[in-house]
């Protein structure tokens, strides 16, 4: 997967490889004429009594600098150009990636993930740069070196390839350290953050010495990676020392041979520079790039792939009614092969046809937004079906229905454009009726027809922008989960006649019991069975249900006021309350 | 803070290097001095070779030795530095993490989160690398400044000619620092609008899933990705201008040496081996620029140490060594003030919670509650008056007797270890002392998640009770339940709940409501309150109006009260059900 990246990135255009080539033999002019210019400027020119030639040989040399300058110009831009596109691929999948997991992720550590892909940017651009060097300077000198005197050949380059060799095979080991090191750098600082953004709660609980062992442990571990880490440096210094400083001892020692072949003191300071201004460098660029940038790609690259989920799978079938009936409905959280014991929904039946508004009742965390997701084709049963107008929920067109959960979504776009987002095609009309039927007048007034900001919103007024664009939306299955949470009592009536008026199906899991009262029919959820029925079968069926409607009957009677949407002539009769509600966790 | 303290700081922290730090100097010296050798020794031996001279053996063996000191030096330098750097950076972690704890709350008062997190992080690295820093500065200067004077002592004319293209090098570089900064505040700017967009369409992933528009939204989050890539590119385009400049100045400068060395040679003056040398100096003059770089880490070392040391200056609070007598759990306040940044956030409060009743502090937000429920169990020291439990002041009692006996809940709890059912049991005394892991009876932790209503929605999780903390998604009401059970757990005597059920729905508060008057009856307990149910279920109800104690009384007489009443009123509502 990582490699597929790379070379894809790579290969975009493969005409942008062939035209960094050309520029990279043009950059490594240099390598090529380095030593030997000086070695005819020496032998030649200066030595020979004759500066002017010295002089003409540096001055070739000086051209192949200024026409390496220039080359090494195109080079990075024709990098950036595999670079820039690279990085606009990583953040494409990072973007997608996470919207189509939908729920599940942890949004924070994707934002993060924009760090993630400079820090790959950074990291291919550099090996791009360094092995794209190292090659071409070490033909560059091979060429060189072999023009200049064939002799010396054998002296230099074994010596490199050994060098070169002993990094490459030291290499998985550097990196395996190398990723310790960051990871274990990671795990201090998240430890470390925990423990700082807790203090109130480690000093209440007396917890110090836990926390202080757990962030001392990851404390340790950190700088043991760090100490391995500069081990296996040192040892890669070592490996870079056999390439750069062993062609230069070796031809110092094989220097008096060299002269009786015929090489001349020029040839020698020629090949020297050779190695040591154009070899050893590029083999330092090498070893460091490839050491730290490598890494630090294959590191970063792992996380910007790692999958956040699977993608949330949609239907493209549109179903002829609005009736929804579940059938032995079973769900439990967990993947496949790790289910949890207790499923959230189990064996439930339900059938709420066309036209009918359902209210679901119950504590939280009791299954009510599991049931609203599997509704909604968000989750899929392990056992029995859900089905919408006879089509299995995960198969039905997300047209076709809608769900508004708590947390309402208001982009950053004009108001009509958050009412119109799914129904692309609604009249002024249409939007100005939702904006008066959901009490939007003022907001749209407000901000009249600039872009929002939904961090300046109320949550009220998001859940309001949130409700009137599923109004608008040619969805005949509605599921409120709590979407009205943050609105006052009038408001939140106000939606809920709105939707009811609407037509096609209503389910709404309520937030406060008067969702409830306004339904047609009551679904009561306990934690161990499901109850469905009208307010007054429920109030008599569920003790959890007659309690809730009930509940204020015991407090003075001012001090019910506040909760004045339990309506008053549907007060429940007293004999239908008390309960047990410590029930539910038996 | 003092630099002499931040200084001692280092000095202490350097010292954990132990027999490393010597290592690190010595290789450090050596090593430098043989970098400034070697161009000279080679220099020896190529005109050994070019005379054919008897003594080429010697040179070359003394140019050999000198290239291996120089690698062996290097090699066990990145090692030396390596280690040392490690251990004082432990060392000074070690301390931080430490200290921060013992300071507990204290410290957040002083210092935000994340800049504890910073002096944790990046201010520790970087005055731990402070020997390194030195060592390699050191090792650059001489190796760079002795080249200099050996291109002197070759000849003045090739120093000359050195130093005026260093100066050249620094203009450049220069130039180019002031260029990036002002371009790359573009780029970072459609950085961040993508991810903020992100962000916001995250935390709508459900709206998003359900509707089906996930390509869509990824195309609104990516529209800044043209320009991101425009101001990209311009930086390429800027750090090729400056880089090539930059880089072609070196070669150039040698080139400009050899040139005026090669006269010199003709002249008869230099020998082949001299002008090797004088070229190779170059190359080491031209390092001093990276040098000053490392004068530069050293000064931010400093102020680092300078942060840390103001951590450190942070007092931790003192507890005493009373353990605590038997009793009811009686908590009395007498007149307590308290104050931060010069704001009076108490005043004079006085009043007795007797053992075992439940006490409703109530009143609109910014009239104290909090700063009150975090007196009341010690969670910060009034700045006037005392706080007793069953007799005995606060202060006086010995950091794990308070501990056991109150328990904390908060409105957002962070919870502390590995699974849920250690995030319950967190604080409490582990079951077996010989063990390290954590491992508090699981009856105590089910009995109080059972009370918490915490119960059923862990057992519905993968792995129950050993379901790691990161992986169980929980809702705002759900964390506030693992916080519940783990007070409830906690508290030997009081509990205090600070706005802790703020965002359970209205089920499940009663539930929990009913365990604090059933299981939990005999605890002594302190709840801040919005909701008006609270209140009414409280033995007594202390109504706070601006740091002071307006009335305290049963809600049902105070209920006559209109200003009471209106306490309760509207605009809490909608911000409490928040989750």
């Amino acid at each position: 997967m990582r490699r597929r990246v790379l070379l894809d990135a790579l290969w975009r255009e493969p005409s942008r490889l062939l035209w960094l080539a050309c520029w990279s033999v043009a950059e490594a002019l240099p390598s090529l004429t380095g030593g030997y210019a000086v070695a005819r400027a020496v032998d030649d020119g200066f030595a020979a009594g004759r500066p002017s030639v010295g002089f003409a040989w540096l001055g070739v040399l000086a051209a192949a600098w200024a026409v390496a300058a220039v080359s090494a110009r195109q080079v990075l831009l024709l990098i950036a150009g595999i670079v820039e596109p690279f990085r606009d691929d990583l953040l494409r999948r990072v973007v997608t990636g996470a919207l189509r997991a939908g729920r599940g992720g942890d949004s924070a550590a994707v934002a993060r993930m924009n760090h993630q892909v400079e820090l790959a940017r950074d990291a291919f651009g550099a090996i791009i740069t360094v092995v794209r060097s190292f090659v071409f300077t070490l033909v560059s000198v091979a060429v060189g070196l072999s023009t200049l005197a064939p002799a010396v050949v054998p002296l230099v380059l074994p010596p490199v390839a050994l060098g070169l060799g002993l990094f490459l095979v030291s290499l998985p080991s550097l990196a395996r350290r190398q990723r310790e090191f960051i990871v274990a750098d990671e795990h201090t600082a998240a430890a470390v953050a925990a423990m700082a953004s807790g203090l109130r709660d480690v000093t209440a609980c007396g917890g110090e010495e836990r926390v202080a062992a757990e962030v001392g442990q990851a404390v340790t571990r950190q700088a043991a990676s760090a100490r391995a880490l500069a081990r296996v440096t040192a040892t890669r210094t070592l490996s870079l020392a056999v390439g750069a400083w062993l062609p230069v001892v070796l031809l110092l020692a094989g220097a008096p041979w060299l002269v009786r072949q015929g090489i001349t003191g020029g040839v020698i300071l020629g090949t020297l520079t050779y190695v040591m201004q154009s070899l050893a460098p590029a083999l330092g660029g090498l070893v460091q790039g490839l050491g730290v940038s490598g890494v630090r790609l294959a590191v970063t690259l792992e996380r910007i792939l790692h999958v956040p989920g699977p993608p949330v799978a949609h239907g493209d079938t549109e179903p002829d009614s609005a009736r929804l009936v579940l059938r032995g409905v079973r769900f439990a959280y967990g993947t496949a092969d790790q289910k949890a014991p207790e499923p959230v929904i189990d064996g439930l039946d339900l059938d709420v046809p066309e036209g009918d508004h359902l209210a679901v009742v119950g504590p939280s965390g009791i299954g009510k937004s599991t049931l609203a997701a599997l509704v909604a084709g968000l989750l899929t049963p392990d056992e029995g079906e859900v089905l919408v107008g006879g089509v299995p929920a995960a198969r039905v067109l997300p047209a076709a229905r809608a769900l508004i959960p708590q947390e309402a979504y208001v982009f950053p776009g004009t108001l009509a454009e958050n009412l119109t987002y799914l129904a692309p095609g609604a009249t002024p009309e249409r939007v100005d009726e939702a904006v008066a039927a959901f009490g939007l007048a003022d907001l749209a007034q407000r901000c009249a027809g600039g872009p929002l900001d939904p961090a300046e919103l109320s949550a009220g007024e998001r859940q309001l922008i949130a409700l009137a664009r599923t109004y608008l939306s040619p969805a005949r299955l509605v599921v409120l989960d709590e979407s009205t949470c943050h609105l006052d009592p009038a408001a939140e009536a106000r939606a809920e006649a709105a939707f009811a008026a609407r037509g096609g199906t209503l389910v709404v899991v309520a937030h406060r019991i008067s969702s409830a009262l306004r339904a047609k029919r009551v679904l009561v959820m306990d934690g161990t069975r499901v109850r469905l029925g009208s307010h007054e079968e429920m109030v008599a069926a569920s003790p959890l249900y007659a309690d809730l409607v009930g509940h204020w009957t015991g407090l003075p009677a001012g001090a019910v006021a506040e909760d004045a949407d339990v309506a008053s002539g549907r007060r429940p009769e007293p004999a239908a309350l008390g309960g047990d509600l410590n029930r539910l966790d038996a | 803070m003092s630099s002499r303290s931040a200084d001692l700081l280092i000095a202490r922290a350097v010292r954990r290097g132990g027999p490393w730090l010597a290592v690190l100097t010595a290789t450090a010296l050596t090593g430098a001095a043989a970098d400034l050798l070697v161009p000279a020794a080679l220099g020896r031996a190529l005109d050994a070779v070019v005379r054919t001279s008897p003594d080429l053996p010697e040179t070359v063996a003394v140019a050999a030795l000198l290239a291996g000191l120089v690698v062996v030096c290097d090699a066990l330098g990145v090692l030396a530095a390596g280690v040392s750097g490690a251990r004082a950076a432990q060392w000074l972690r070690t301390r931080v993490v430490t200290h921060t704890l013992s300071a507990g709350t204290g410290m957040t008062r002083h210092l935000a989160p994340g800049e504890i997190v910073t002096r944790a992080g990046v201010n520790v690295e970087e005055a731990g690398r402070t020997p390194e820093a030195v060592v390699t500065a050191a090792t650059l200067v001489i190796p760079s400044a002795g080249s200099v004077v050996a291109l002197a002592l070759i000849d003045p004319w090739l120093a000359v000619t050195l130093v005026a293209g260093l100066l050249l090098i620094v203009a450049v570089l220069r130039a180019f620092m002031r260029k990036t900064t002002a371009a790359s505040g573009g780029y970072q700017e459609a950085q961040g609008q993508i991810a903020g967009m992100l962000v916001g369409a995250l935390a709508g992933a459900r709206t998003i899933s359900a509707a089906g528009t996930e390509d869509r939204e990824a195309a609104r989050v990516l529209a800044p990705l043209p320009r991101l890539r425009a101001q990209g590119l311009a930086l390429w385009r800027l750090q090729a201008r400056a880089g090539v400049q930059a880089a072609v100045v070196v070669p150039l400068l040698e080139i400009a040496v050899l040139a005026v060395g090669g006269l010199r040679l003709s002249a008869g003056d230099l020998t082949v081996g001299e002008l090797l040398a004088a070229a190779r100096y170059v190359v080491l003059g031209a390092g001093l620029g990276s040098a000053l770089g490392y004068a530069a880490r050293i000064a931010r070392a400093r102020s680092a140490a300078q942060r840390l040391e103001q951590l450190f200056a942070v007092p931790p609070p003192a507890y005493g060594s009373r353990p605590l007598p038997p009793g009811p759990g009686t908590l009395e306040l007498r007149d307590v003030t308290v104050r931060a940044d010069g704001v009076r956030l108490l005043s004079g409060i006085s009043f007795v919670v007797p053992g075992g009743t439940c006490t409703a502090v109530v009143g609109r937000s910014g009239s104290g509650k909090s700063s009150l429920a975090a007196v009341a169990g010690r969670l910060a020291d009034p700045e006037q008056g005392v706080v007793l439990l069953d007799g005995v002041p606060l202060r006086e009692i010995g950091r794990e007797p308070l501990r056991r006996a109150v328990g904390y809940a908060f409105e957002r709890p962070a919870l502390f270890g590995r699974t849920l059912g250690e995030a319950v049991g967190f604080g409490l005394p582990a079951h077996d002392e010989n063990n390290d892991e954590n491992t508090v009876p699981p009856d105590t932790v089910r009995a109080a998640a059972v009370a918490a209503c915490a119960d059923p929605f862990v057992r519905r999780l993968p792995l129950g009770y050993a379901t790691p903390v990161e992986e169980a998604p929980m809702s705002g009401g759900e964390v506030q339940r693992i916080g519940l059970a783990r007070a409830f757990a906690q508290a030997g005597r009081v509990l205090i709940l600070d706005d802790a059920m703020s965002s359970l729905d209205t089920v499940t508060e009663r539930q929990v409501g009913r365990a604090l008057t059933g299981s939990l009856a005999d605890r002594t307990r302190l709840v801040v309150a919005h909701r008006v149910t609270t209140a009414a279920q409280a033995d007594q109800v202390v109504w706070l109006e601006d740091g002071r104690v307006r009335a305290i009384g049963t809600h049902e007489r105070l209920w006559a009260d209109p200003g009471y009443r209106a306490v309760f009123q509207a605009p809490v509502f909608q911000e409490q059900e928040a989750s």
